[in-house]
């Protein structure tokens, strides 16, 4: 295994302690700025009164997206940010942190091992492995609909069967009280006579229409029925990762949570609290995270921070993260 | 009423919305399935459903299951002794042998 180890009482390990920041070479940077002047560093400090700074987001941009750049926009070579970074990119006066899934991010980054990554692992595993039949539900749709014809129409000519027979009836019956007088009910006897075999032609078909469209409607819901087994299976399957997912981000959390307590403790009463009139709760937050956290590609820090800090110098020694300050 | 069951989460989330908002369509909430009540409404929204999900929405018209008509009386009979029965831990099968009812392969074969 890669990762480092987490003791039993779910802490990082004394070796996860001794090289949990990037090592030198990881959190050496160099930037090139458009004016054509590079910096290295595991700190820059970009501030200069004489010439102007590439903005912020321009900066941040580069950071996460490396190479190549366009001229006018700054360049900056460095480790691939990991998961922690996106959640501490710039630490200035007004930064919001969303301190839970940095603090997840954090222990990832960190190799922590939780005892549900087997779990998650294997669910995955078989999620992956699972394909689930498809259902054609154009093909379904379509033989609900012509059964659903068959047995209307069926049902239509079935009560005009009815109709006519009963006149047919009633003209047979008529043509034997006129016997002695046949004429027109002979031919309008003859006329029903035609117009009920021909219906009941008509319905025998449909009925037979009828019975093949419920055959098929029955064998396509017995197909989607098992198909629908297997789904079954997926959507178990895909709750049993969210569960499992769920349960490495709770134990990553409380892996990390007493390193980034006794961190966000020891920088509250670090920070110069002269030169940072206020430090936001988030601020402080996100400090702390950046301190715990294997940070190895630059993080933009404000000037004003990074003096209250104790100056680029300290604030690398504080948050053990590669810098620009701006 | 209408049973409809979700076979995927994206389905499941859209009836758990659908349920949300319809209440008054709604008999009943299970998991991923519901009972919608026989209205126009109740299938408007099965439609919906089917529309949006396609397969992985199985839409069936239920009905109150009256043993008196739809069930033999050896079955009625058989169901009435066995949960009478005077040990609780006899199997149905060993309850059923060397009596008239019908052994559980049997019922399991025929169709109601």
């Amino acid at each position: 295994m890669s990762g480092r180890g987490v003791d039993s009482g779910g802490k990082v390990s004394e070796s996860a302690e001794s090289d949990r920041t990037g090592g030198p070479a990881e959190q050496h940077f160099c930037v090139r700025l458009p004016n054509g002047s590079i910096e290295e560093g595991p700190v820059v400090d970009l501030r200069n009164p004489t010439r102007s700074e590439p903005p912020a987001l321009a900066l941040t941009r580069a950071i996460r997206s490396g190479c190549p750049t366009r001229r006018d926009a700054p360049t900056v070579h460095a480790s691939p940010p990991g998961r922690t970074h996106a959640h501490v990119a710039r630490l200035e006066h007004d930064t919001t942190i969303r301190t839970r899934p940095a603090l997840v991010a954090a222990a990832a980054d960190l190799g922590v091992e939780t005892s549900h990554d087997d779990d998650l692992a294997a669910a995955l595993r078989a999620l992956r492995a699972l394909s689930p039949a498809p259902i054609d539900d154009a093909e379904l749709r379509e033989a609900r609909r012509r059964a659903a014809d068959a047995g209307a129409e069926t049902d239509r000519l079935r009560e005009r069967a009815a109709t006519v027979r009963g006149q047919v009836t009633a003209l047979r019956e008529a043509a034997v009280d006129d016997a002695t007088h046949p004429s027109d009910p002979d031919e309008s006897l003859a006329e029903a006579e035609a117009a009920l075999s021909d219906v009941t032609r008509q319905l025998s078909a449909v009925a037979t229409e009828r019975v093949a469209a419920a055959q098929r409607l029955r064998l396509l819901e017995r197909q989607a029925r098992s198909a629908r087994d297997q789904r079954n299976a997926r959507i178990r399957l895909e709750d049993r990762v969210e569960n499992c997912r769920r349960r490495v981000r709770t134990a990553r959390v409380a892996t990390v949570s007493d390193a980034f307590d006794a961190a966000r403790t020891e920088l509250r009463q670090r920070i110069d609290h002269g030169a940072l009139a206020d430090c936001q709760p988030d601020l402080l937050d996100a400090l702390a995270v950046a301190r715990i956290a294997p940070i190895r590609a630059p993080v933009l820090v404000d000037g004003d921070l990074a003096d209250a800090l104790g100056g680029p110098d300290a604030a690398f020694e504080r948050l053990r993260a590669p810098m620009l300050i701006r | 009423m209408l049973l409809v069951v979700t076979y995927s989460r994206q389905a499941r989330e859209t009836l758990r919305n659908a349920c949300r908002s319809h209440e008054e369509t709604v008999v009943r909430r299970f998991g991923r399935a519901a009972l919608l009540r026989e209205t126009e409404y109740g299938a408007f929204l099965a439609c919906r459903l089917r529309e949006r999900h396609g397969g992985d929405v199985q839409v069936e018209r239920t009905e109150p299951f009256n043993e008196f008509a739809d069930a033999p009386e050896s079955v009625r009979e058989a169901a009435s002794a066995y949960e009478n029965r005077e040990s609780p831990n006899t199997p149905y099968d060993r309850f059923a042998a060397g009596t008239a009812h019908p052994t559980s392969d049997a019922m399991r074969e025929r169709e109601l």
